[in-house]
């Protein structure tokens, strides 16, 4: 898991040094006009020397980590939470993430819970119900569901619910102008993030319910509910004690992997509601060419699903007490 | 009685069951697997539907493109935002058999008849206040001798000499010379000829006298001293115009000193019948029939078709049969009349324009009225015939280019990324698996970490990042193929842990003991046990990730870091659609592209269940 971190950041890190740029250049821009060229020339390959560019990739790497020091001798790097800095807003990566970081997390965490909420009922209630007619409604609906990429169920929600019912507004994240404080503001900001909550719980049903359903089906067909059955144990039971638990095991692997696919997924709501989140301001800075916050996006990203890898580990052990944690 | 061999039809052959029906009482067919799964494909109502309605959107982008072409460069400003309409060349019934006179504007035509009475058809509305259907009331009880259209405004003359214009004002289209607002009775002058460019119109009076008025910022509408008396006649092109002098020559009236109009050729300089002009240039038709165009001819008006006797004239070029005797223009192609009551037309033939029906040749026409890419001929019965741009069955979007050829032209691009990307991913899916999963021990561990790796990049981020790193520095083609190969490369690993998953448990089963206790070569397993085993799985795997990487291109391209306009893709015509004012009232620009990619990606998915439930009889819960 460690050594996985360590090569996707590497990756990522390469990619973006082949970006083009020359930070020392740029620090010495200034003083270009007032310098004369050849103490001008002397200084620039000071500061390269002294800020380590010429050093091989893998030694700037491990510096940009925080793992090994800087020339002037102290560790200064993602360890340290030094992030970088943006270009394009003039002040630390830290600062520009630190409010997009919130929204998307609770908006996030506030769409699996909604999901989570309506699908697992419904793919238990499906499951049971296998092949009635509403079953098969409900599966064709599903497919509907998961084939229709996100930005499209945007469109057609924010036809119905914004534009011809006016119930949510169109995009945005709070009222303009408006200062509220407390509960008032969280009220604002729910009011705002309604829709975009409502496609993203919409987007996930279909998928989501067929993996539940699916899962149960399994779950219901083993031996041992036959004879919990026979034994003339209550339906309720049976479904919710014996079966649910066997398929919690695939179900948990379902919600986290897929708790992943939506947080590089809200890029998508994002930009289509105008919510300034993670997503969008990942947008922002590649078309911005402001790289160190990408970068900074991207690595947030990748320790998240690297997170939620080494979290699924951990609660299948916890599940299902066959598999053992040995890693 | 000749033999007839009696074959099954082509539908049985193809897709049938080949088998002998059984009788009832005798034992169960046994089937091949493949035969069986074939039969349980085809029993699968809901798969069978998805697959005919995906060859169906297969065939119409694959095949479409060859008949509707798309040019990359299309940006037609007179087309912006026309929803769905298939009606701009109907004209009504009562002009049938009637007309006085017609004008053709940019998305609508205007027409009056002998009576007096005006009509108007297509699309006519102009902004959300403004909409030329709405004639005003003295227009409606006036008696209309002739109209003009231009490319938001209308000119109407009624037989009093009075001038009316309505439609957008704002750019002073109605600014009429206070000479001509004297009606005749009151002794105004007697207009003989209106015409109309892009928001500039003209009037010549029968004393030979010419008025522009119009939208002054871009039109060149002044009038040099001497060309104001002995005018016979007056072409507009979009923002210029030219005269035709009573001693047949061709003059360009206005005071801009170089411009693509001032250089008129020497041969015009006399013994000119007749002109026209389209948007950027200007043509005059001589008195041996000669035809002459000047101007930007971008757009193919200066291939004027040769004079050729009737005999020798088919049906694949448009040549001239007779001498030409008048000439019209429309935005971007001429029309000429001939001695003999025939019409030919060319110049660009982007909107059909210049392919004449059959019909219009058959009658003698008597005159034709052009503008734009519309052409109405009418002949010696009254009749009129049409020709050109009838519309845009799903309407146009923010730059004029019509939804239908960038839906048939874009699904090629989209279908041909998520199959080439599907292909890539599930060559080195199976590549690695197969290793995996065959080799296991060293070989298992390196590829599941490397899998690993990739899995623990985040797909869409990563995606986005690499085709703005490098797609930036690459041109438009190759960044299509970078696409390709950036969704191929990342989403190998489901393929990957699939096959190697599906080697692992098939090694493990009984008939291939059974097949190495009886001492079966390991190739021969491999072959013939194991690998028909892990398709069936791959097939499924196969068609359920290409609705997958359709869908990541098309969100790829959305988002504006996939297929780079202008190339058209159903993500990118896509991208401009999340604000509420094309939501609302561009409806057509997101509904039909959303609607036919959903359509597609819904029936392979129902297609790839479908072939999951066939391979595997057990999902369905027998």
């Amino acid at each position: 898991m460690v050594v996985v971190f360590f090569i996707v950041s590497f990756v990522m890190y390469f990619l973006f040094n082949l970006i083009p740029s020359d930070p020392a250049r740029l620090e010495l821009e200034e003083m270009k006009k007032t310098l004369r060229p050849d103490v001008y020339e002397k200084m620039y390959r000071d500061l390269r020397e002294s800020m380590g560019l010429d050093d091989p990739i893998i030694v700037r790497y491990a510096r940009w980590l925080g793992v090994i020091p800087e020339k002037s001798g102290e560790f200064n790097g993602y360890f340290q939470a030094n992030f970088g800095y943006s270009n394009f807003y003039k002040k630390p990566v830290v600062n520009v993430i630190s409010a997009p970081i919130r929204t998307t997390v609770f908006m996030n965490i506030f769409a699996t819970i909604l999901a989570l909420g309506i699908t697992i009922p419904l793919g238990i209630w499906c499951a049971v119900h296998k092949g009635s007619r509403r079953d098969n409604f409900v599966q064709v609906f599903s497919i509907v569901g998961y084939s229709i990429p996100i930005y499209i169920i945007a469109l057609v929600f924010i036809y119905v619910f914004a534009v011809l019912l006016r119930w949510f507004p169109v995009s945005g994240i709070g009222t303009p102008g408006a200062n509220y404080t407390g509960l008032r503001a969280f009220l604002d900001e729910l009011y705002y993030l309604g829709l975009p909550l409502i496609v993203m719980t919409f987007a996930s049903l279909g998928g989501m319910s067929r993996y539940v359903r699916s899962a149960m089906i399994e779950a219901l067909s083993m031996d041992h509910i036959r004879t919990a059955r026979a034994k003339g144990v209550k339906e309720r039971v049976v479904i919710y004690s014996h079966a649910w638990r066997n398929a919690l095991l695939p179900v948990v692997t379902l919600i986290i992997s897929w708790f992943l696919g939506i947080f590089s997924g809200s890029v998508l709501v994002e930009s289509t509601f105008g919510i300034s989140g993670m997503g969008r301001l990942y947008i922002q800075s590649l078309s911005n060419h402001d790289f160190e916050v990408s970068l900074f996006v991207q690595m947030f990203y990748t320790v998240v699903s690297l997170v939620g890898a080494l979290l699924m580990d951990l609660i299948y052990g916890f599940v299902d007490p066959r598999i053992r944690v040995n890693k | 009685m000749p033999e007839k061999k009696k074959k099954p039809s082509i539908w049985r052959r193809l897709f049938g069951n080949r088998n002998t029906e059984t009788n009832i009482l005798a034992e169960e067919q046994i089937q091949s697997p493949g035969r069986m799964m074939l039969s349980n494909f085809l029993h699968n109502k809901l798969g069978m539907t998805g697959l005919i309605i995906f060859l169906l959107i297969f065939v119409f982008v694959f095949i479409g493109p060859y008949f509707i072409q798309i040019d990359l460069g299309d940006n037609d400003n007179t087309q912006i935002h026309v929803p769905p309409i298939n009606s701009m060349l109907e004209v009504p019934k009562e002009l049938d058999g009637n007309i006085q006179d017609i004008a053709a504007g940019a998305t609508f035509g205007l027409g009056c008849d002998k009576d007096g009475k005006i009509y108007i058809w297509g699309y006519t509305k102009i902004t959300d206040t403004i909409d030329l259907k709405d004639i005003p009331e003295e227009v409606l009880e006036a008696k209309i001798v002739s109209v003009a259209a231009g490319y938001d405004h209308a000119v109407a003359l009624g037989d009093d000499g009075q001038l009316y214009v309505w439609g957008n004002k704002r750019l002073g289209q109605d600014r009429i010379p206070q000479e001509l607002k004297v009606s005749r009775k009151k002794g105004g002058k007697n207009i003989i000829q209106i015409e109309a460019g892009y928001q500039c119109s003209g009037a010549l009076t029968d004393e030979g006298n010419v008025y522009f008025w119009g939208n002054t910022n871009m039109c060149d509408l002044d009038v040099r001293k001497d060309y104001r008396e002995g005018v016979k006649k007056f072409a507009i092109a979009t923002y210029h115009y030219c005269l035709l002098m009573e001693d047949g020559s061709v003059v360009y009236g206005g005071i801009e000193k170089t411009n693509a109009f001032n250089r008129i050729p020497e041969s015009l300089s006399s013994g000119v019948v007749d002109i026209a002009a389209t948007g950027d240039t200007m043509a005059g038709v001589k008195e041996n029939g000669e035809i002459i165009v000047w101007g930007n001819t971008a757009h193919s008006e200066n291939k004027v078709p040769e004079r050729v006797s009737a005999a020798e004239a088919d049906d694949e070029e448009p040549v001239m049969t007779a001498k030409p005797l008048e000439i019209y223009g429309g935005r971007y192609h001429y029309t000429a009349l001939m001695e003999n009551g025939d019409v030919v037309s060319w110049g660009d033939n982007g909107h059909h324009q210049i392919d004449i029906p059959a019909s219009v040749n058959e009658k003698d026409i008597e005159t034709v009225f052009a503008g734009f890419y519309q052409n109405y001929a009418v002949d010696v019965d009254g009749d009129v015939h049409t020709w050109g741009l009838k519309g845009h069955p799903l309407g146009t979007d923010d730059l004029g280019r019509d939804i239908l050829t960038r839906i048939i032209n874009g699904g090629q691009i989209t279908m041909t990324v998520g199959f080439v990307a599907v292909i890539i991913a599930i060559v080195i899916g199976v590549i690695m698996g197969g290793l995996a999963g065959y080799f296991g021990g060293k070989v298992d561990m390196l590829v599941m970490r490397i899998a690993e790796v990739f899995g623990a990049i985040p797909f869409l981020p990563f995606a986005m990042l690499l085709s703005a790193i490098i797609g930036t520095r690459i041109d438009v083609t190759k960044r299509m193929y970078l696409i390709m190969v950036v969704l191929g490369v990342l989403s190998w690993t489901g393929t990957c842990r699939l096959i190697r998953a599906q080697i692992l448990a098939e090694r493990e089963k009984e008939f291939v003991t059974a097949a190495q206790a009886m001492g079966v070569r390991e190739r021969t397993i491999i072959f013939k046990h194991i690998l028909p085993n892990v398709l069936n799985v791959l097939l499924v795997e196969a068609t359920l990730s290409f609705a997958t990487c359709m869908l990541t291109e098309s969100t790829l391209s959305y988002l504006g870091f996939g297929v780079p306009l202008p190339s058209p893709s159903w993500g990118n015509m896509l991208s401009g659609a999340n604000n509420s004012i094309v939501i609302q009232q561009y409806w057509w620009r997101w509904v039909f592209p959303s609607l036919i990619f959903g359509i597609c990606t819904i029936c392979i998915n129902l297609v790839g269940d479908a072939i999951r439930d066939a391979v595997d009889p057990k999902s369905i819960g027998h």
